[in-house]
């Protein structure tokens, strides 16, 4: 049995195996897309290269078989940048988007597609889930929001844009009208206390996500009652009293203190929250420079000055967040930043180190080429964008719900949570966009029945060729062309059905991307992946 | 013919209305059954059966495809990937005439774009298509023609053109045309019967003789012996090697020195004939000149053609050219008849392998073959020995040996040479090799493109079998070997070991991870050995002059002879063998007489796309394999492209990189991808996108790409590019600056007529494009906007008033 080291810990492995396998027995993660257990290795992907002492160049770990006495670099900044550059290779030739744009276009990144297809699905209860997962007040939202979600939706170059902030609303004023409206779970209590200043939507969010980590947190609203900014600006008839009330229940529901009428006059009050709290975070609205300067924080021309990443002001333990750093914002703007400070502090409750706000990694194909909208349009609803029935005031019902949801193009990945070119490309830090080279087409091949296949998404490793070789299918897959412009096709481009019959479940499950996914899939949150939040 | 891809028509077959993708309602299936009855039915005939089905049908009917796959074992998976994987096999009906423009790298240098673009622009083709509106003509790519010293050089058909420029194109397809209408005719020749003394009158018939019109005059001659009787016969010889001279006669009297007639044209060849060999009977000379005086009468032949090609064995040019070299792979180079076994027998041919099976133990010929020094000439120089010894070391009984004549690179024709030249000597370098490693069956692996190699190889193997030199009892011996001939499909890939035994098995050519290296497990999972047919060639000599004389010649570490393909802008170019160690000087300006046209001498491209460029100042470089690889080339099979100052080095390198990235086989990421972003870049810097931190990019991606792909097209694909990133990384920035300094690169010149224009009106006649106003005695402009820098004008103008900026 050969004995070799790999990052100069030593394993001992039967003779014939290979690096993969002596790295598993280690713990070593050496990622892989194109292998699978069972099969040839192709050594296509070279994802899973890793350097030989004493000889030039690089070797893929699936396939290379061990020797004894081998020196085995893995985890070294040379290999890992080598990894980098084969998954950037492989990001600049996958068009697809691993989120919707409307994802990117809502500045809460609510996942709507999931949403969307819960209510289309009459999956209400996890439609809640899902929205309340990024947004504190979707009732409130979904009356005063500008909805820049629907600008970002690619249905909008066809018939309209997906209603997607009506659905919002939809999905909410039904869990508020529900005997046992949704209240997260909330974690065990940490023993930190969190002062939030202000009772705006930006308080309130905050409030509503740090609560769930399991903080005590307690609200001061200089007015008698919560709401801020929703009180002074909107108009009842626009957002009803009642709504905003029912929605800011919820949120003390899950144990948040309010304390009403109390207002933080000058720096003493600022010092003695500091002192008797844990973090205080700044959600009090606009305010001037001379306020701010007064708390003794620094100030900039729209506010509360802080680290745009952290939302910490200058000093310690004192964060900011909505209006207050931006002296004029959107609602839903105010809401994502709630979140998104609640987080930040959160981090800093927990002693981590404080670091930048994770974008999710995401491909993204850009603007679409004529009549490639019309791959989406095929296997979306047909039905028009419709207006509610009883009035905008009055919002859907269930049916026209249904129906408007279903018109979702499905811009989302099939395969986001289980894209290993996804996964191993955040890991390591990979940019879709180092190598920007002229884009394939978007094609999407809907003809089997189980089964979507998008050849912009392959990374060409071949494995479902190999799978249905095995399975006997007599007509299967194979490669056609050669090079970069090498594809996985059907003989005699006769049908995906006829090519896969028993063998598609098997090829979906063993494809590294979305290239062959499942028609109907993803009823879950799959976000967040790796850190984002 | 070389480069023929597509064999000719058996039939009329254009694209029609109602069946664009050229499903011809109704295709007649009973050749398939035929061919297949003929190839057999097993997985591994589907190249041989693909090759057959398109000769028959001009393309590969889907019916065709489907139908072999319900006689054969092959599936549909297996058909649809092999036949989409290799360039020569097509999907659609070509159009009734096929022309083929030859992208090798002597024809790019010299300007094979532009004619293409004139082709596509004259016939109407627009981009992305490939056959005119009418069907009438396909233009197709095609690696190299092997022509090199007739850059540019395009094949319509069977007719060869060379030396063309853009404003040329009509001409050629006119003159194609009335050659078609006139219908080849094809002469008669009678065999002279040998009595008495006899002379040779030996004509170059390699690819690149015949494309140059040396079939044409072999004809004439023949000819010419038929109808005066003069006492000689015509022999067909191998190739020569000096190109540059082409079509050559050599002149071998019963007594008396040689001569040697160079460029010579079927009209002369009458005249040499009476010249050296007297006619029998003065009637019949007397007869014969009343008649070709009436001929040329009636034609506007004018003076006598003879004088101007004769050339003298003896001559400096000729001496020059002749004596650095070194002739071991290419012993009696010009004095054969390539598939006259008595001849190479009678040269001392099969005498090694007598040897080795009399006297011999296998060990015996891997000691002398180490001993030599001999190194693998298929680029990368592994020490041929030590792979002997490792196939002989290998388990089983079942072993084989193959010979690869997958020579791709494009501006390399060496082994092509050897191959048409010299058939008997490899099959006994493989016989000795098969004998060693203990094999038992062996293939040829020949590209399609060089159908001449492959007649004359299965010619030899064919006669080398009637005369017990192959088979079960090789020279009465118990020692059996069985050769046959594989041909190749169109994938430079193939040319990379394990590619080309996928190939052989009738797989897609993709090269797998080695180990498991060939020796322990090759063809069909047997120990194999692959070496290159110049290799072969070698080991004949070696085993009968021993291995000593061998390693005299060359270096420390490279021993022996190279062949090499020289061309370029290069005086002299042509075929030339040469002992290691001359240096790169010696050949260019000794060999080759320098560059030609008064131009300054800037680099030489070594090794094709694998290999990188020795600039002018590193010209004392030794020709050695690490010297080569220390300076940023490499041996590689033996291409040199001389460049001159007029040549865009930032261009050469991203033609080299096309062609990896369009051979790529697509299987590894890093080639598949990284050598295509490379490209990417290489066109945004040759067509003034290129920006800041470009060249680092590419760099580290180059580096990326060498050091991580699977195979060594992979590995070596970024060698052009580095090596030119070293030696001229001021041509690189001057590109991102807006400025190609040779003014080459289309997108960062413009054409300008200055006040040296005397009106002519010759250019604006001749633009293709109609970008010059007729101003007769005016000084003419350019439209810029029309333009498509075709070089044209400049080509034509008398009075040198066109400028590059």
């Amino acid at each position: 049995m050969p004995t070799l080291t790999i990052d100069q810990r030593e394993v001992t492995v039967p003779a014939g195996a290979t690096i993969l396998e002596a790295a598993e027995r280690l713990g070593i993660e050496i990622p892989t897309l194109c292998f699978l257990r069972g099969y040839e290795p192709s050594t296509s992907c070279l994802v899973c290269m890793v350097k030989l002492r004493g000889r030039n160049g690089f070797v893929p770990a699936c396939a290379t078989r061990v020797a004894d006495g081998m020196q085995v670099e893995s985890e070294t900044a040379e290999v890992h940048q080598v990894r980098r550059t084969a998954l950037e290779l492989l990001l600049s030739d996958h068009v697809g988007d691993c989120l919707a744009p409307c994802h990117f276009a809502c500045p809460a990144h609510m996942d709507i597609p999931l949403m969307l297809r819960q209510i289309s699905a009459e999956n209400y209860a996890e439609a809640i889930v899902t929205v309340k997962r990024d947004i504190a007040l979707p009732a409130v939202l979904g009356r005063v929001c500008p909805k820049p979600c629907e600008k970002g939706c690619r249905r909008n170059a066809a018939d309209g844009a997906v209603a997607v902030c009506q659905l919002k609303r939809f999905v909410a004023d039904l869990d508020l009208a529900s005997q046992r409206p949704f209240l997260p779970e909330c974690r065990p209590d940490t023993g930190k206390r969190v002062a939030i200043v202000g009772a705006g939507p930006t308080g309130l969010s905050a409030a509503y996500y740090l609560r769930q980590k399991g903080h005590a947190v307690t609200v001061f609203e200089a007015q008698e009652c919560a709401g801020g900014r929703l009180l002074r600006e909107v108009g009842e008839e626009e957002l009803p009293r009642d709504v905003l009330d029912a929605e800011i229940g919820l949120i003390l529901a899950i144990g948040v203190e309010l304390n009403p009428s109390s207002r933080v006059e000058d720096r003493q009050t600022l010092d003695d929250l500091r002192n008797d709290f844990d973090a205080v975070l700044l959600a009090c609205g606009a305010v001037d420079k001379s306020t701010v300067e007064s708390w003794g924080l620094r100030a900039t021309p729209r506010g509360v000055q802080i680290d745009k990443d952290t939302y910490q002001t200058s000093v310690s333990g004192v964060f900011a967040a909505g209006n207050a750093i931006r002296g004029k914002g959107l609602v839903v703007r105010s809401v994502a930043d709630g979140k998104e400070a609640a987080a930040a502090v959160d981090t800093f409750l927990a002693g981590r180190p404080a670091s930048a706000h994770e974008r999710a990694f995401s491909v993204r194909i850009g603007r679409l080429e004529d009549g490639e909208i019309d791959q989406f349009l095929a296997m979306a609803g047909s039905a028009p964008r419709r207006e509610p029935l009883q009035g905008l005031a009055g919002g859907f019902l269930s049916e026209e719900a249904v129906e408007q949801a279903s018109r979702c193009l499905h811009c989302d990945c099939r395969a986001l949570g289980n894209c290993k070119l996804r996964r191993y490309g955040s890991q390591y830090g990979a940019d879709p966009n180092r190598f920007r080279g002229e884009r394939a087409a978007v094609r999407q091949y809907a003809d089997h029945p189980l089964v979507v296949y998008e050849p912009g998404k392959c990374i060409d490793c071949g494995l479902c060729i190999q799978i249905a070789t095995r399975h006997g299918e007599p007509l299967g897959l194979t490669f056609v062309g050669r090079g970069f412009d090498v594809r996985i096709g059907v003989p005699f481009n006769r049908s995906l059905e006829e090519a896969l019959g028993k063998a598609a479940a098997e090829c979906v499950a063993a494809c590294p991307t979305a290239a062959l996914a499942l028609k109907k899939e993803r009823l879950r949150s799959e976000l967040p992946i790796l850190g984002q939040r | 013919m070389a480069g023929t891809l597509i064999a000719p028509a058996t039939e009329d077959r254009r694209p029609t209305a109602d069946s664009p993708h050229g499903q011809a309602a109704g295709v007649d299936l009973s050749f398939v059954d035929q061919a297949v009855e003929r190839l057999g039915r097993r997985a591994d005939a589907i190249i041989p059966i693909l090759q057959s089905i398109q000769q028959h049908y001009r393309y590969l009917p889907q019916e065709a495809l489907e139908r072999v796959c319900q006689l054969t074992e092959i599936t549909p998976a297996a058909i649809t990937g092999v036949s989409t994987f290799y360039t020569q096999f097509r999907h659609r009906p070509v159009g009734k005439h096929l022309i083929s423009v030859c992208h090798g790298t002597a024809c790019h240098v010299k300007g094979t774009e532009l004619v293409q673009d004139a082709l596509e622009h004259h016939l109407g083709i627009h981009k992305g298509e490939d056959t005119d509106a009418d069907g009438f003509f396909t233009i197709q790519k095609v690696a190299c023609l092997g022509c090199c010293t007739l850059a540019p050089v395009i094949q319509i058909d069977e007719l060869t053109y060379g030396r063309l420029t853009p404003s040329m194109v009509p001409d050629v397809l006119r003159d194609f045309l009335d050659h078609e209408a006139n219908g080849a005719a094809k002469h008669e020749h009678r065999a002279v019967s040998p009595s008495g003394p006899l002379g040779e009158i030996r004509v170059g018939l390699g690819s690149c003789c015949v494309a140059q019109g040396s079939g044409k005059v072999r004809d004439a001659i023949s000819e010419t012996l038929a109808a005066t009787g003069a006492p000689a016969v015509v022999k067909r010889v191998g190739c020569v090697g000096m190109c540059h001279q082409t079509p050559l006669v050599e002149i071998v009297p019963a007594s008396g020195p040689a001569r040697l007639y160079s460029r010579v044209t079927p009209d002369a060849a009458p005249s040499i004939v009476l010249e050296n060999f007297r006619p029998k009977g003065l009637l019949r000379q007397l007869a014969y000149y009343a008649t070709r005086m009436l001929d040329r009468l009636h034609s506007d032949e004018t003076g006598d053609p003879v004088e101007r090609h004769a050339l003298n064995v003896r001559d400096a040019q000729v001496c020059a050219f002749l004596g650095r070299q070194q002739h071991l792979a290419t012993q009696y180079c010009g004095q054969f008849d390539p598939t006259d076994l008595k001849e190479y027998q009678a040269h001392g041919g099969f005498e090694a392998l007598r040897r080795c099976l009399a006297e011999f133990t296998p060990e015996r010929i891997i000691q002398e073959i180490r001993a030599s020094g001999l190194r693998g000439r298929g680029g990368a120089g592994f020490p041929t020995g030590q792979k002997w010894d490792a196939v002989r070391a290998a388990a089983g009984p079942t072993k084989y040996v193959i010979c690869n004549g997958d020579e791709g690179d494009p501006g390399a024709f060496m082994d092509r040479m050897i191959l048409e030249s010299f058939p008997y000597r490899i099959i006994e370098g493989m016989a000795i090799a098969a004998m060693a490693i203990g094999a038992g069956e062996g293939y040829f692996y020949i590209r399609a493109e060089y159908p001449l190699a492959v007649q004359r190889i299965t010619e030899a193997i064919g006669r080398c079998r009637e005369e017990g030199l192959l088979g079960d009892r090789v020279m009465g011996t118990d020692f059996r070997l069985n050769l046959s001939v594989k041909e190749g499909a169109g994938a430079f890939v193939c040319g990379e070991e394990t590619a080309l035994l996928a190939s052989i098995e009738g797989q897609r050519g993709m090269p797998r991870l080695r180990p498991p290296y060939p020796a322990e497990s090759g063809l069909r999972g047997k120990p194999t050995l692959v070496n290159n047919v110049e290799t072969y060639a070698l080991v004949p000599w070696i085993l009968r002059h021993g291995s000593q004389a061998f390693a005299a010649f060359g270096t420390e570490r490279s021993r022996g002879t190279k062949v090499f393909a020289l061309a370029g802008k290069i005086r002299r170019g042509g075929l030339i063998e040469v002992p290691m160690g001359v240096t790169v000087r010696e050949i260019i300006e000794e060999i080759g007489g320098g560059v030609a046209g008064g131009k300054q001498f800037k680099a030489v491209q070594v090794g094709g796309p694998s290999g990188g460029c020795v600039p002018a100042e590193l010209a004392d470089t030794r020709v050695d394999y690490e010297a080569l690889t220390e300076v940023g080339a490499i041996m590689g099979s033996g291409g040199l492209v001389v460049l001159d100052d007029s040549d865009c080095m930032v261009d050469i390198a991203r033609y080299f990189l096309r062609f990896t990235q369009d051979q790529s086989c697509g299987k590894c990421t890093f080639c598949r991808i990284g050598t295509r972003r490379m490209l990417d870049i290489m066109d945004r810097i040759c067509s003034g996108g290129g920006k800041r931190g470009d060249l680092e990019e590419l760099e580290e991606l180059a580096h990326t790409v060498g050091s991580a792909s699977i195979c060594g097209l992979g590995r070596t694909a970024p060698n052009p590019v580095l090596s030119t990133l070293r030696y001229f990384r001021d041509e690189y920035e001057a590109h991102l600056a807006g400025r190609c300094p040779a003014g080459k690169c289309k997108d960062l010149i413009e054409y300008r007529i200055n006040e040296k224009c005397i009106g002519c009106t010759i250019c604006a006649q001749r633009c293709p494009a109609d970008a010059i106003p007729m101003t007769p005695y005016a000084r003419h402009a350019i439209d810029l906007e029309k333009c498509t820098r075709c070089d044209t004008c400049r080509q034509v103008c008398p009075a040198g008033a066109v400028m590059i900026q």
